[in-house]
Protein backbone atom coordinates (compact mmCIF):
# COMPACT_ATOMS: atom_id res chain seq x y z
CA UNK A 1 0.00 0.00 0.00
CA UNK A 2 2.49 2.57 0.80
CA UNK A 3 4.98 1.62 -2.31
CA UNK A 4 1.89 1.94 -4.24
CA UNK A 5 0.87 5.34 -2.82
CA UNK A 6 4.68 6.48 -3.11
CA UNK A 7 4.56 5.45 -7.14
CA UNK A 8 1.68 7.57 -7.24
CA UNK A 9 2.78 10.28 -5.81
CA UNK A 10 5.64 10.41 -7.19
CA UNK A 11 3.77 10.25 -10.84
CA UNK A 12 1.43 13.04 -9.92
CA UNK A 13 4.68 15.26 -8.88
CA UNK A 14 6.48 14.35 -12.44
CA UNK A 15 2.82 15.17 -13.89
CA UNK A 16 2.69 18.56 -12.47
CA UNK A 17 6.54 19.60 -12.72
CA UNK A 18 5.96 19.03 -17.08
CA UNK A 19 2.33 21.28 -16.55
CA UNK A 20 4.41 24.04 -14.60
CA UNK A 21 6.76 23.96 -17.25
CA UNK A 22 4.74 24.29 -19.99
CA UNK A 23 2.48 26.66 -18.34
CA UNK A 24 1.85 30.43 -20.45
CA UNK A 25 4.09 33.65 -18.78
CA UNK A 26 2.86 35.17 -15.22
CA UNK A 27 1.30 37.80 -17.48
CA UNK A 28 -1.58 35.70 -19.71
CA UNK A 29 -2.44 34.12 -16.21
CA UNK A 30 -1.65 33.46 -12.82
CA UNK A 31 -0.93 30.11 -13.37
CA UNK A 32 -0.53 28.01 -9.68
CA UNK A 33 1.75 26.03 -8.35
CA UNK A 34 -0.37 22.50 -8.43
CA UNK A 35 3.13 20.78 -8.08
CA UNK A 36 3.38 22.16 -4.75
CA UNK A 37 -0.30 21.96 -4.09
CA UNK A 38 -1.49 18.26 -4.89
CA UNK A 39 1.98 17.32 -3.24
CA UNK A 40 0.89 19.27 0.31
CA UNK A 41 -3.04 17.26 -0.34
CA UNK A 42 -1.85 13.93 -1.04
CA UNK A 43 0.78 14.13 1.85
CA UNK A 44 -2.48 14.89 3.94
CA UNK A 45 -4.98 12.76 2.59
CA UNK A 46 -3.07 10.26 0.98
CA UNK A 47 -4.28 8.56 -2.46
CA UNK A 48 -6.57 7.59 -4.00
CA UNK A 49 -7.57 11.68 -4.90
CA UNK A 50 -11.30 12.13 -6.04
CA UNK A 51 -12.04 15.29 -6.98
CA UNK A 52 -15.30 16.17 -7.24
CA UNK A 53 -14.66 20.25 -8.18
CA UNK A 54 -11.66 21.78 -9.23
CA UNK A 55 -11.91 25.86 -9.06
CA UNK A 56 -9.25 28.30 -9.97
CA UNK A 57 -9.88 32.01 -9.43
CA UNK A 58 -8.76 35.07 -11.69
CA UNK A 59 -5.74 35.28 -9.44
CA UNK A 60 -4.59 32.07 -9.61
CA UNK A 61 -6.54 30.96 -6.05
CA UNK A 62 -7.63 27.35 -6.12
CA UNK A 63 -10.48 25.31 -4.56
CA UNK A 64 -10.37 22.04 -4.58
CA UNK A 65 -13.48 19.93 -3.16
CA UNK A 66 -12.45 16.09 -3.05
CA UNK A 67 -14.33 13.47 -1.60
CA UNK A 68 -13.08 11.78 1.89
CA UNK A 69 -12.45 7.95 1.63
CA UNK A 70 -13.24 7.13 5.10
CA UNK A 71 -16.79 8.59 5.00
CA UNK A 72 -17.45 8.37 0.95
CA UNK A 73 -20.39 10.63 1.74
CA UNK A 74 -18.99 13.64 2.57
CA UNK A 75 -17.02 16.34 0.50
CA UNK A 76 -14.04 18.40 1.57
CA UNK A 77 -12.73 21.67 0.15
CA UNK A 78 -9.02 22.31 0.35
CA UNK A 79 -8.10 25.89 -0.72
CA UNK A 80 -4.88 27.08 -1.75
CA UNK A 81 -3.74 30.48 -1.83
CA UNK A 82 0.01 32.20 -2.24
CA UNK A 83 1.53 28.30 -1.68
CA UNK A 84 -0.28 27.72 1.71
CA UNK A 85 -3.18 24.76 1.36
CA UNK A 86 -5.95 25.55 3.95
CA UNK A 87 -7.54 22.76 6.36
CA UNK A 88 -10.70 21.08 5.37
CA UNK A 89 -13.54 22.41 5.06
CA UNK A 90 -16.50 20.45 4.80
CA UNK A 91 -18.69 21.32 2.29
CA UNK A 92 -22.41 21.64 2.76
CA UNK A 93 -24.76 20.38 0.52
CA UNK A 94 -28.76 21.95 0.62
CA UNK A 95 -29.49 18.49 -0.05
CA UNK A 96 -27.05 15.67 1.03
CA UNK A 97 -26.08 13.43 -1.57
CA UNK A 98 -26.07 9.61 -1.57
CA UNK A 99 -22.73 7.75 -1.08
CA UNK A 100 -23.65 6.82 -4.97
CA UNK A 101 -24.28 10.14 -6.03
CA UNK A 102 -20.47 11.17 -4.79
CA UNK A 103 -18.92 8.40 -6.34
CA UNK A 104 -20.38 8.64 -9.36
CA UNK A 105 -19.81 12.47 -9.64
CA UNK A 106 -16.15 12.23 -8.48
CA UNK A 107 -13.03 12.02 -10.80
CA UNK A 108 -10.16 9.96 -10.29
CA UNK A 109 -6.67 12.48 -10.03
CA UNK A 110 -5.03 10.29 -11.87
CA UNK A 111 -7.03 10.73 -14.99
CA UNK A 112 -7.05 14.28 -14.76
CA UNK A 113 -3.95 15.37 -17.62
CA UNK A 114 -3.16 18.94 -15.92
CA UNK A 115 -0.51 19.69 -18.62
CA UNK A 116 -3.94 20.26 -21.40
CA UNK A 117 -4.59 23.48 -19.67
CA UNK A 118 -2.61 25.88 -21.23
CA UNK A 119 -3.37 24.55 -24.68
CA UNK A 120 -7.20 24.62 -23.63
CA UNK A 121 -6.86 28.56 -22.72
CA UNK A 122 -5.17 29.15 -25.93
CA UNK A 123 -7.45 27.14 -27.74
CA UNK A 124 -10.99 28.90 -25.74
CA UNK A 125 -8.96 32.00 -26.77
CA UNK A 126 -8.96 30.80 -30.49
CA UNK A 127 -12.39 29.25 -30.50
CA UNK A 128 -14.29 32.57 -29.03
CA UNK A 129 -12.57 35.27 -31.45
CA UNK A 130 -10.51 37.10 -28.39
CA UNK A 131 -6.85 36.58 -28.67
CA UNK A 132 -6.64 39.30 -25.94
CA UNK A 133 -9.06 37.54 -23.20
CA UNK A 134 -7.80 36.76 -19.95
CA UNK A 135 -8.45 33.92 -17.79
CA UNK A 136 -11.03 34.48 -14.94
CA UNK A 137 -12.05 31.45 -13.96
CA UNK A 138 -11.24 27.81 -14.60
CA UNK A 139 -13.24 25.19 -13.46
CA UNK A 140 -13.37 21.45 -13.39
CA UNK A 141 -16.16 19.36 -12.20
CA UNK A 142 -18.80 16.10 -13.49
CA UNK A 143 -21.81 17.79 -15.80
CA UNK A 144 -23.65 15.28 -13.49
CA UNK A 145 -25.95 18.13 -11.88
CA UNK A 146 -24.36 16.74 -8.59
CA UNK A 147 -25.68 13.13 -8.70
CA UNK A 148 -28.47 13.71 -11.39
CA UNK A 149 -27.68 12.34 -14.93
CA UNK A 150 -27.84 14.81 -17.76
CA UNK A 151 -26.90 14.37 -21.53
CA UNK A 152 -23.11 15.67 -20.58
CA UNK A 153 -22.24 12.80 -17.58
CA UNK A 154 -19.08 13.57 -18.14
CA UNK A 155 -16.03 15.26 -16.50
CA UNK A 156 -16.21 18.88 -17.89
CA UNK A 157 -13.27 21.59 -18.26
CA UNK A 158 -14.72 25.13 -18.11
CA UNK A 159 -12.25 27.98 -19.22
CA UNK A 160 -13.43 31.30 -18.38
CA UNK A 161 -12.15 34.43 -20.19
CA UNK A 162 -12.90 37.82 -20.94
CA UNK A 163 -12.48 41.43 -22.41
CA UNK A 164 -13.57 44.72 -21.92
CA UNK A 165 -16.41 43.86 -24.44
CA UNK A 166 -17.14 40.08 -24.38
CA UNK A 167 -17.44 37.59 -21.86
CA UNK A 168 -16.96 33.76 -22.94
CA UNK A 169 -16.38 30.26 -21.86
CA UNK A 170 -15.74 27.13 -23.61
CA UNK A 171 -15.94 23.69 -22.50
CA UNK A 172 -13.51 20.96 -23.49
CA UNK A 173 -13.74 16.83 -21.97
CA UNK A 174 -10.86 15.83 -20.38
CA UNK A 175 -8.71 15.04 -23.54
CA UNK A 176 -9.03 18.64 -24.50
CA UNK A 177 -11.74 18.12 -27.39
CA UNK A 178 -14.27 21.33 -27.42
CA UNK A 179 -17.50 20.10 -26.42
CA UNK A 180 -19.02 23.94 -26.34
CA UNK A 181 -18.21 27.43 -26.58
CA UNK A 182 -20.29 30.21 -25.54
CA UNK A 183 -19.67 34.30 -26.07
CA UNK A 184 -21.67 37.18 -25.29
CA UNK B 1 21.99 72.40 -15.11
CA UNK B 2 19.74 71.16 -17.22
CA UNK B 3 21.46 69.10 -20.31
CA UNK B 4 20.45 70.37 -24.22
CA UNK B 5 18.61 66.87 -23.98
CA UNK B 6 16.45 67.70 -21.04
CA UNK B 7 15.54 71.12 -22.11
CA UNK B 8 14.06 69.09 -25.79
CA UNK B 9 12.55 66.56 -23.68
CA UNK B 10 10.53 68.54 -21.50
CA UNK B 11 9.49 71.30 -24.66
CA UNK B 12 8.28 67.99 -26.28
CA UNK B 13 6.19 67.16 -23.37
CA UNK B 14 4.52 70.24 -22.89
CA UNK B 15 3.83 70.10 -26.52
CA UNK B 16 2.20 66.68 -26.31
CA UNK B 17 0.50 67.46 -22.98
CA UNK B 18 -0.72 70.73 -24.98
CA UNK B 19 -1.74 68.72 -28.00
CA UNK B 20 -3.61 66.29 -25.80
CA UNK B 21 -5.57 68.40 -24.30
CA UNK B 22 -6.52 70.73 -27.54
CA UNK B 23 -7.88 67.41 -29.19
CA UNK B 24 -9.93 66.73 -25.90
CA UNK B 25 -13.35 68.14 -27.15
CA UNK B 26 -14.74 70.66 -23.38
CA UNK B 27 -18.19 70.26 -22.63
CA UNK B 28 -20.53 73.57 -23.11
CA UNK B 29 -20.98 75.28 -19.10
CA UNK B 30 -24.78 75.06 -19.80
CA UNK B 31 -26.28 72.12 -21.73
CA UNK B 32 -29.98 73.15 -21.41
CA UNK B 33 -29.14 76.24 -22.83
CA UNK B 34 -27.20 74.76 -25.60
CA UNK B 35 -28.04 71.14 -26.66
CA UNK B 36 -26.62 71.64 -30.37
CA UNK B 37 -23.42 72.17 -28.20
CA UNK B 38 -23.75 69.27 -26.29
CA UNK B 39 -24.35 67.24 -29.38
CA UNK B 40 -21.45 68.72 -31.15
CA UNK B 41 -18.83 68.11 -27.92
CA UNK B 42 -20.75 63.75 -27.88
CA UNK B 43 -19.69 63.86 -31.85
CA UNK B 44 -16.46 65.47 -31.59
CA UNK B 45 -15.46 62.93 -28.86
CA UNK B 46 -16.93 59.61 -30.09
CA UNK B 47 -15.53 60.68 -33.44
CA UNK B 48 -16.82 57.27 -35.52
CA UNK B 49 -20.25 56.45 -37.02
CA UNK B 50 -22.58 54.70 -34.39
CA UNK B 51 -26.20 54.41 -33.16
CA UNK B 52 -27.34 55.85 -30.04
CA UNK B 53 -28.60 53.24 -27.62
CA UNK B 54 -29.09 55.08 -24.60
CA UNK B 55 -28.96 58.40 -23.55
CA UNK B 56 -29.25 60.69 -20.15
CA UNK B 57 -29.56 64.40 -20.64
CA UNK B 58 -29.49 66.79 -17.63
CA UNK B 59 -27.79 70.07 -16.89
CA UNK B 60 -25.33 68.60 -14.79
CA UNK B 61 -24.56 65.54 -16.41
CA UNK B 62 -25.32 63.51 -19.31
CA UNK B 63 -23.99 60.07 -20.74
CA UNK B 64 -24.64 57.55 -23.85
CA UNK B 65 -24.28 53.86 -24.58
CA UNK B 66 -23.33 54.25 -28.23
CA UNK B 67 -22.44 51.02 -30.67
CA UNK B 68 -19.90 51.26 -33.56
CA UNK B 69 -21.42 51.41 -36.72
CA UNK B 70 -18.78 49.54 -38.11
CA UNK B 71 -18.42 46.93 -35.73
CA UNK B 72 -21.77 46.63 -34.31
CA UNK B 73 -20.63 44.55 -31.13
CA UNK B 74 -18.70 47.07 -29.74
CA UNK B 75 -20.46 49.15 -27.18
CA UNK B 76 -19.14 52.41 -25.45
CA UNK B 77 -20.17 54.69 -23.03
CA UNK B 78 -19.49 58.38 -23.22
CA UNK B 79 -20.03 60.98 -20.35
CA UNK B 80 -20.20 64.37 -19.80
CA UNK B 81 -19.85 67.30 -17.07
CA UNK B 82 -20.52 70.74 -18.22
CA UNK B 83 -17.34 72.80 -18.93
CA UNK B 84 -15.42 69.59 -18.33
CA UNK B 85 -13.18 67.99 -20.65
CA UNK B 86 -14.95 64.76 -22.15
CA UNK B 87 -12.87 61.96 -21.55
CA UNK B 88 -12.60 58.88 -23.91
CA UNK B 89 -15.38 56.17 -23.94
CA UNK B 90 -15.29 53.04 -21.64
CA UNK B 91 -15.99 49.70 -23.14
CA UNK B 92 -19.19 48.02 -22.85
CA UNK B 93 -19.75 44.49 -22.01
CA UNK B 94 -22.01 43.47 -25.11
CA UNK B 95 -23.60 40.95 -23.03
CA UNK B 96 -24.49 43.98 -20.68
CA UNK B 97 -26.48 45.89 -23.30
CA UNK B 98 -29.96 43.46 -23.43
CA UNK B 99 -32.12 45.82 -25.47
CA UNK B 100 -30.68 46.32 -29.48
CA UNK B 101 -33.14 49.23 -30.19
CA UNK B 102 -31.33 52.46 -31.06
CA UNK B 103 -31.32 55.76 -33.38
CA UNK B 104 -28.83 56.98 -35.52
CA UNK B 105 -26.85 59.75 -33.72
CA UNK B 106 -27.28 62.01 -36.31
CA UNK B 107 -31.38 61.50 -35.41
CA UNK B 108 -30.09 62.22 -31.74
CA UNK B 109 -32.71 64.91 -31.16
CA UNK B 110 -30.67 67.09 -28.13
CA UNK B 111 -33.21 69.96 -28.49
CA UNK B 112 -36.54 67.70 -27.79
CA UNK B 113 -35.08 66.33 -24.81
CA UNK B 114 -34.46 69.42 -23.65
CA UNK B 115 -37.97 71.09 -24.36
CA UNK B 116 -39.33 67.52 -22.85
CA UNK B 117 -37.47 68.16 -19.60
CA UNK B 118 -39.04 71.67 -19.47
CA UNK B 119 -42.68 69.94 -19.73
CA UNK B 120 -41.17 67.05 -17.41
CA UNK B 121 -40.04 69.62 -14.75
CA UNK B 122 -43.36 72.03 -15.40
CA UNK B 123 -45.95 68.64 -14.47
CA UNK B 124 -43.87 68.36 -11.42
CA UNK B 125 -44.14 70.93 -10.33
CA UNK B 126 -47.88 71.47 -10.92
CA UNK B 127 -48.85 67.42 -9.60
CA UNK B 128 -46.45 67.55 -6.73
CA UNK B 129 -43.79 65.46 -6.96
CA UNK B 130 -40.28 66.04 -7.01
CA UNK B 131 -38.13 67.87 -10.36
CA UNK B 132 -36.89 64.98 -12.47
CA UNK B 133 -33.14 65.12 -12.80
CA UNK B 134 -32.55 64.36 -16.10
CA UNK B 135 -34.35 62.59 -19.22
CA UNK B 136 -33.54 59.19 -20.43
CA UNK B 137 -33.12 58.26 -24.18
CA UNK B 138 -34.01 54.50 -24.35
CA UNK B 139 -36.19 51.47 -23.75
CA UNK B 140 -38.45 50.01 -21.20
CA UNK B 141 -37.85 47.02 -19.12
CA UNK B 142 -39.18 45.19 -22.14
CA UNK B 143 -36.93 46.57 -24.96
CA UNK B 144 -40.30 48.41 -25.73
CA UNK B 145 -41.09 52.04 -26.45
CA UNK B 146 -38.05 53.20 -27.63
CA UNK B 147 -38.09 57.31 -26.41
CA UNK B 148 -37.31 59.94 -23.87
CA UNK B 149 -38.14 59.28 -20.50
CA UNK B 150 -38.84 61.09 -17.10
CA UNK B 151 -39.25 59.36 -14.13
CA UNK B 152 -41.24 61.38 -11.62
CA UNK B 153 -41.44 60.57 -8.06
CA UNK B 154 -42.57 62.01 -4.47
CA UNK B 155 -41.34 63.70 -1.42
CA UNK B 156 -43.95 62.33 0.96
CA UNK B 157 -45.16 58.86 -0.86
CA UNK B 158 -42.13 56.50 -1.57
CA UNK B 159 -44.55 54.29 -3.70
CA UNK B 160 -46.15 57.04 -5.79
CA UNK B 161 -44.35 56.76 -9.19
CA UNK B 162 -45.04 58.51 -12.57
CA UNK B 163 -43.50 57.66 -16.15
CA UNK B 164 -44.00 60.16 -19.06
CA UNK B 165 -42.80 58.97 -22.18
CA UNK B 166 -42.15 60.55 -25.44
CA UNK B 167 -41.17 59.53 -29.28
CA UNK B 168 -37.18 60.17 -30.23
CA UNK B 169 -38.31 63.95 -31.49
CA UNK B 170 -39.91 64.77 -28.25
CA UNK B 171 -43.85 64.37 -29.56
CA UNK B 172 -47.02 62.12 -28.87
CA UNK B 173 -46.43 61.81 -24.73
CA UNK B 174 -47.87 59.51 -22.94
CA UNK B 175 -48.20 58.85 -19.26
CA UNK B 176 -48.83 56.06 -16.53
CA UNK B 177 -48.29 55.80 -12.81
CA UNK B 178 -47.53 52.97 -10.59
CA UNK B 179 -50.73 51.88 -8.78
CA UNK B 180 -51.01 48.60 -6.30
CA UNK B 181 -48.62 45.94 -8.40
CA UNK B 182 -49.05 47.20 -12.30
CA UNK B 183 -49.28 50.64 -13.72
CA UNK B 184 -51.84 53.04 -14.48
CA UNK B 185 -52.27 55.39 -17.28
CA UNK B 186 -52.87 59.27 -16.73
CA UNK B 187 -54.37 61.94 -18.92
CA UNK B 188 -51.54 63.79 -20.12
CA UNK B 189 -54.23 67.19 -20.33
CA UNK B 190 -54.93 66.07 -16.50
CA UNK B 191 -51.23 66.32 -15.86
CA UNK B 192 -50.77 69.21 -17.56
CA UNK B 193 -54.05 71.12 -15.62
CA UNK B 194 -52.29 69.89 -12.45
CA UNK B 195 -55.07 68.16 -11.81
CA UNK B 196 -53.38 64.46 -11.37
CA UNK B 197 -51.61 64.97 -8.11
CA UNK B 198 -49.32 62.53 -6.79
CA UNK B 199 -51.73 60.01 -4.76
CA UNK B 200 -50.54 60.86 -1.17
CA UNK B 201 -48.86 58.16 1.14
CA UNK B 202 -51.54 55.74 3.02
CA UNK B 203 -52.19 56.75 6.50
CA UNK B 204 -50.17 54.35 8.37
CA UNK B 205 -52.69 52.72 11.32
CA UNK B 206 -50.13 50.04 12.82
CA UNK B 207 -50.13 49.81 16.25
CA UNK B 208 -47.52 50.50 18.70
CA UNK B 209 -45.36 47.47 19.93
CA UNK B 210 -45.80 45.89 23.17
CA UNK B 211 -42.30 46.81 24.88
CA UNK B 212 -40.60 44.13 26.15
CA UNK B 213 -40.63 42.69 29.91
CA UNK B 214 -37.03 42.49 29.88
CA UNK B 215 -36.48 38.52 30.38
CA UNK B 216 -34.12 37.11 27.82
CA UNK B 217 -35.90 34.43 25.59
CA UNK B 218 -34.79 31.25 23.83
CA UNK B 219 -37.63 30.47 21.97
CA UNK B 220 -37.20 26.96 21.60
CA UNK B 221 -37.66 26.15 25.10
CA UNK B 222 -41.13 27.90 25.10
CA UNK B 223 -43.68 29.90 23.50
CA UNK B 224 -46.50 29.26 25.83
CA UNK B 225 -46.41 32.42 27.56
CA UNK B 226 -45.79 34.53 24.58
CA UNK B 227 -48.36 33.25 22.56
CA UNK B 228 -50.57 34.40 25.38
CA UNK B 229 -48.65 37.81 25.26
CA UNK B 230 -49.80 37.95 21.56
CA UNK B 231 -53.43 36.58 22.24
CA UNK B 232 -53.80 39.63 24.92
CA UNK B 233 -52.54 42.17 22.41
CA UNK B 234 -55.18 40.98 19.81
CA UNK B 235 -57.96 40.61 21.84
CA UNK B 236 -59.08 37.54 20.88
CA UNK B 237 -58.63 33.98 20.62
CA UNK B 238 -55.69 33.26 18.02
CA UNK B 239 -56.64 31.79 14.53
CA UNK B 240 -53.02 30.18 13.38
CA UNK B 241 -51.92 29.93 9.81
CA UNK B 242 -48.59 29.94 10.57
CA UNK B 243 -46.36 30.08 13.49
CA UNK B 244 -41.96 29.78 13.45
CA UNK B 245 -39.72 29.98 16.09
CA UNK B 246 -35.91 30.05 16.71
CA UNK B 247 -34.35 30.89 19.62
CA UNK B 248 -34.44 34.59 18.57
CA UNK B 249 -37.56 35.33 17.18
CA UNK B 250 -41.31 33.78 17.35
CA UNK B 251 -43.22 34.66 14.58
CA UNK B 252 -46.94 34.34 13.58
CA UNK B 253 -49.38 34.81 10.63
CA UNK B 254 -53.15 35.55 12.25
CA UNK B 255 -55.87 35.51 10.54
CA UNK B 256 -57.73 39.09 11.53
CA UNK B 257 -60.49 38.14 14.22
CA UNK B 258 -62.97 40.22 12.27
CA UNK B 259 -61.95 39.42 8.52
CA UNK B 260 -60.62 36.20 7.80
CA UNK B 261 -59.23 37.30 3.97
CA UNK B 262 -56.80 39.27 6.04
CA UNK B 263 -53.29 37.62 7.29
CA UNK B 264 -51.50 39.70 9.96
CA UNK B 265 -48.05 38.95 10.92
CA UNK B 266 -46.41 39.51 14.59
CA UNK B 267 -43.28 39.31 15.36
CA UNK B 268 -42.11 38.83 19.18
CA UNK B 269 -38.07 39.23 20.07
CA UNK B 270 -36.10 37.71 22.11
CA UNK B 271 -36.64 40.70 24.69
CA UNK B 272 -40.38 40.22 24.63
CA UNK B 273 -41.04 42.92 22.13
CA UNK B 274 -44.70 42.20 20.15
CA UNK B 275 -44.65 44.15 16.64
CA UNK B 276 -47.38 43.93 14.28
CA UNK B 277 -44.78 43.59 10.86
CA UNK B 278 -46.89 43.17 8.23
CA UNK B 279 -51.03 42.20 7.20
CA UNK B 280 -52.20 41.24 3.87
CA UNK B 281 -54.68 39.67 2.03
CA UNK B 282 -54.97 35.71 1.77
CA UNK B 283 -53.78 33.97 -0.91
CA UNK B 284 -57.04 32.18 -2.89
CA UNK B 285 -56.74 28.90 -3.48
CA UNK B 286 -54.17 28.38 -0.30
CA UNK B 287 -54.93 26.89 3.02
CA UNK B 288 -57.04 29.65 4.90
CA UNK B 289 -58.49 27.28 7.94
CA UNK B 290 -57.20 28.49 11.04
CA UNK B 291 -55.89 26.27 13.72
CA UNK B 292 -55.40 27.25 17.48
CA UNK B 293 -52.69 26.99 19.85
CA UNK B 294 -54.70 23.61 21.58
CA UNK B 295 -54.60 21.66 17.88
CA UNK B 296 -51.10 21.54 18.83
CA UNK B 297 -48.58 20.08 20.95
CA UNK B 298 -47.04 23.09 21.97
CA UNK B 299 -46.23 21.98 25.82
CA UNK B 300 -43.92 19.23 23.81
CA UNK B 301 -42.81 21.80 21.48
CA UNK B 302 -39.32 22.34 23.51
CA UNK B 303 -38.76 18.08 23.82
CA UNK B 304 -39.28 17.84 20.67
CA UNK B 305 -37.05 20.60 19.24
CA UNK B 306 -33.96 19.30 21.79
CA UNK B 307 -34.41 16.07 20.13
CA UNK B 308 -34.59 16.54 16.85
CA UNK B 309 -31.02 16.33 15.99
CA UNK B 310 -30.71 12.81 17.46
CA UNK B 311 -33.36 11.12 15.72
CA UNK B 312 -31.48 11.75 12.54
CA UNK B 313 -28.13 9.34 12.44
CA UNK B 314 -25.94 11.28 10.33
CA UNK B 315 -26.97 14.77 12.25
CA UNK B 316 -26.25 13.90 15.62
CA UNK B 317 -23.96 16.68 16.26
CA UNK B 318 -26.26 19.13 14.67
CA UNK B 319 -28.66 21.86 15.55
CA UNK B 320 -32.03 23.15 15.42
CA UNK B 321 -32.19 26.00 12.45
CA UNK B 322 -35.95 26.72 13.21
CA UNK B 323 -39.29 25.45 13.66
CA UNK B 324 -42.52 25.83 11.52
CA UNK B 325 -46.07 24.98 12.64
CA UNK B 326 -48.33 24.77 9.50
CA UNK B 327 -51.41 22.41 7.94
CA UNK B 328 -49.75 19.49 6.43
CA UNK B 329 -50.71 18.78 3.29
CA UNK B 330 -53.92 19.71 1.28
CA UNK B 331 -55.03 21.57 4.26
CA UNK B 332 -54.58 18.75 7.05
CA UNK B 333 -54.23 18.75 10.45
CA UNK B 334 -51.05 21.07 11.75
CA UNK B 335 -47.75 19.57 11.91
CA UNK B 336 -44.88 20.98 13.65
CA UNK B 337 -41.68 20.87 11.14
CA UNK B 338 -37.97 21.13 12.87
CA UNK B 339 -35.23 21.87 10.17
CA UNK B 340 -32.10 20.61 11.87
CA UNK B 341 -28.67 21.51 10.17
CA UNK B 342 -24.94 20.62 10.76
CA UNK B 343 -21.41 21.56 8.80
CA UNK B 344 -22.27 19.67 6.30
CA UNK B 345 -26.21 20.04 5.23
CA UNK B 346 -29.97 19.79 6.82
CA UNK B 347 -32.30 17.52 7.90
CA UNK B 348 -36.00 17.67 8.85
CA UNK B 349 -38.11 15.79 11.43
CA UNK B 350 -41.92 16.48 11.33
CA UNK B 351 -44.37 15.00 14.21
CA UNK B 352 -47.80 15.27 13.94
CA UNK B 353 -50.97 17.16 15.89
CA UNK B 354 -50.64 14.59 18.50
CA UNK B 355 -46.83 14.92 18.93
CA UNK B 356 -46.00 11.27 17.29
CA UNK B 357 -42.93 11.33 15.06
CA UNK B 358 -43.95 10.96 11.37
CA UNK B 359 -40.32 11.27 9.76
CA UNK B 360 -37.51 11.86 10.30
CA UNK B 361 -34.32 12.45 7.26
CA UNK B 362 -31.77 14.64 6.04
CA UNK B 363 -32.54 16.74 2.94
Amino acid sequence: MFRRRLLFAFALVFAMHAVAADAPPAGDYAWPNLTDFLKQLIAKVGAPVKVYRLTMDRDGNVDLWIQDQQRRDLVDSYEYEKGVMSEPIPVKFEHYPSVGAVDHHVIELTTIDFQRLPGMVATAKAKLGLPDARVFRIELERGDSHGFLTYTDVPIWTIHVDTPRHDGRVEFSLDGKVLDADKD
Amino acid sequence: MPTRIEVALVAALVVACTEALAAEPVAPAHPLDDPAAVKAAFAARIGKPVHVMQFGFGEHYSDAIVQNDAAQDEFDRYEMVPGQPMKEGTPQKSGSVDCKKKIAFADLDLAAAARVLGEARAIAAGNGYKQPENVQLGADVFCNDFGWRAYLTSETNSDAMLEIVWSPAGASPKARRLKDDGWAKVDMKSLAAGTAKAPPAAPKNEPAPTPGDGRERDFTHGIEADLARVEAKVGAPLGFKHIRVDKEQLSMDVFSPSNKKRVATYLVDNKGEIRLWREDDTIPFDCNKPFSASDVPIAQLPAMIAGAPALIPPMAQGWVKDVSIYRSGLCGAPHVYIQVEDDRGYGNVEYDQRGRLVSAEVQ
